[in-house]
């Protein structure tokens, strides 16, 4: 018996970056996010950025070729300031993200494939203890409860952060364990656990990718927000913390710490959310079929 | 006689209401030998589907009760083993084809990758041997290139595809007793008379028993040798294929082969039905419940539930059989 034919795959990484690459928008999105991480990446390795507290210049020296952003009040290069607060900014970004997904993939596949059980309840009732805290609050609260430890602010944001993908997996597992697959896998004699792992979870992998992409530009945003608070970073650099030093030195007219992390941030964000707008997009299924 | 590869005895399925039972599967009891196509007709929500998950032990833990003097797999008891002992058979000794191919799929995985997981899972082995059994298993069903079938995804295959891939993930193990929920109700015709050659293919290839779940009297005269007629959860007629559409005891069965339309009836009033409508399962009548639908009910058809009986091993419960 000769076979039908097996039909082009609309799926796949390969489908998803070619109907990426047709997104204009979201192209530009990714290179700016690329351009941002390269900078990232070389500060981590040690090419750049590397003299953001050395001061190598008079109080807030007006842009020149030596420093192309000016100095601030203490005669450090801006610039250079501003390449390490990338690396700062990516730093949280990864790690909070890297964090508060896992732990919500976990908690909202527990809660999704034991609804309605105590275990669904327990962490139904923790989310709701949690989001129901102002977050600043919350972090200024696990700041002053670490007594400055640097950390304070990651796990701030990981223990707030985890519990909008908790419940956007506990709706899509509840979702998923309808279907028929998930019946089949018993039917082949899979246990629960293992079937949640390597049946459920992975079908909501394009909802993980988009959610993490938004948890991560929420996360260096608050970043921003609590080092501008004095809520964030300690030992080290943000364009949280430049627009803090800015906010006095605006009035008096020296404009370069706000202008370079403030359009840092505009552009690094702006990308970023083009990027998981355009993936979104790219990795939805059912657009993918029409 | 030797053993039967599926032998179910005394199976009732019923939900408590109060100090209610409303019984889904009332006391039915059959065996299939190795080897045999057993069809399992009746109306949707007669319990078909319910006895198959039953025999599998798959329906929820809460809210259903189940009980069985015994589900005997090759003379085995399965109805008292643990969770965890019958994971061990399930897929192994005893698997399911469903009715949807398209949604009993994993969308993220390759039918190779599905196909491998069960043999591993069930029987192990080298990297290589499951994958030549995980090819093999694809051939034996009637794909001509295997490989191809293997790295695609569910989605690129067309129904008739997905359910033979299907058939081929139920027979990785070759397990002795193979339920089929209405593998062909999703497909067309063509592609229903292909599915259902490899299922008796397999069926003889391997000395597969195989319980056939329909509503559809043709498939199962097609493909089986026994078929078995439910109603409300009761078996009402149970005999050889060749007996029921030749000469059907029981009224429901007789009407339901009225109901099959026939292409050499032009008239489109031709079509038949059974009056009446299935009772809800929340307040059956008593005695025979098909007797308020029942051409020849006399009272004592709604007094006392018939016995099941046999006349040259045609079982029927019916007080007054055609």
């Amino acid at each position: 018996m000769t076979q039908e034919k097996v039909r082009e795959a609309e799926t796949g990484l390969g489908r998803t970056w070619e109907r990426l690459k047709s997104d204009h928008y979201g192209v530009g999105g990714l290179f700016v996010v690329v351009c941002f991480a390269l900078i990232a990446i070389c500060v981590w390795i040690g090419l750049l950025g590397q003299g953001w507290s050395e001061v190598s210049g008079n109080r807030w020296e007006s842009a020149s070729s030596e420093h192309w952003f000016g100095t601030n009040l203490l005669g450090q290069d801006i610039l250079q300031r501003t390449l390490f607060g990338t690396a700062t900014a990516f730093e949280v970004g990864l790690i909070v993200t890297v964090c508060s997904t896992i732990l919500g993939t976990l908690m909202g596949a527990l809660a999704g494939w034991y609804s309605h059980s105590w275990l669904d309840e327990i962490v139904l009732w923790i989310k709701g203890v949690l989001d129901s805290i102002p977050f600043y609050l919350f972090a200024a609260a696990v700041a002053f409860a670490l007594q400055g430890n640097p950390w304070a602010m990651h796990l701030a944001m990981i223990i707030s952060f985890w519990t909008t993908t908790a419940r956007i997996i506990r709706g899509e597992v509840m979702r998923l364990k309808q279907r028929e697959f998930i019946e089949a896998a018993r039917a082949i004699g899979l246990p629960g656990f293992i079937t949640v792992f390597r049946h459920v979870l992975p079908n909501t992998f394009h909802i993980l990718l988009v959610q993490g992409s938004i948890v991560f530009v929420a996360a260096i945003n608050t970043e921003v927000i609590l080092s501008f608070l004095g809520l964030g970073i300690k030992d080290g650099v943000s364009w949280g913390l430049m627009l803090a030093e800015s906010s006095q030195e605006v009035l008096a007219g020296h404009f370069g710490n706000f202008v370079a992390a403030g359009s840092s941030l505009f552009i690094l964000l702006m990308g970023f959310n083009l990027l998981a707008d355009a993936l979104q997009d790219a990795l939805d299924t059912r657009r993918a079929i029409i | 006689m030797s053993t039967p590869a599926l032998k179910v005895s005394q199976l009732s399925i019923w939900f408590e209401s109060g100090t209610d039972r409303k019984y889904a599967v009332d006391d039915i009891s059959f065996s299939i030998d190795a080897g045999e196509a057993t069809g399992l007709v009746g109306e949707s929500g007669c319990g078909k589907t319910m006895t198959a998950l039953a025999i599998l032990g798959l329906l929820p833990a809460s809210g259903v009760h189940v009980k069985s003097s015994g589900i005997e797999i090759n003379g085995k008891d399965i109805s008292s083993l643990s969770a965890a002992q019958r994971r061990e058979i399930l897929g192994r000794d005893i698997a399911m084809i469903f009715q949807q191919p398209g949604t009993a799929l994993d969308p993220v995985f390759t039918l190779g990758q599905q196909i491998s997981a069960v043999y591993r899972r069930h029987c192990g082995g080298s990297k290589e041997q499951i994958r030549q059994t995980m090819l093999g298993s694809l051939e034996a069903v009637g794909f001509s290139e295997p490989q191809e079938i293997a790295a695609a995804y569910p989605h690129q295959l067309s129904g008739g595809m997905r359910q033979l891939a299907m058939i081929a993930m139920a027979t990785v193990c070759k397990p002795a007793v193979i339920i089929a929920d209405e593998p062909t109700t999703s497909l067309d015709s063509s592609t229903r008379a292909l599915i259902l050659q490899q299922l008796e293919r397999l069926q003889t290839l391997h000395q597969t028993a195989i319980l056939l779940i329909s509503h559809d009297l043709t498939i199962v005269r097609q493909s089986c040798s026994k078929v078995m007629v439910m109603y409300c959860g009761r078996l009402l007629e149970k005999t050889d294929c060749h007996s029921l559409f030749s000469h059907a005891r029981h009224p429901y069965s007789a009407g339901l082969l009225s109901c099959i339309p026939r292409i050499s009836d032009t008239r489109p009033s031709a079509i038949n039905s059974i009056p009446g409508q299935v009772p809800a399962m929340a307040d059956l009548p008593p005695g025979c419940h098909f007797a308020p639908r029942c051409p020849r009910a006399e009272p004592v058809c709604r007094q006392s539930i018939p016995p099941f009986d046999s006349e040259n091993g045609q079982y029927v419960a019916c007080f007054k059989p055609l």
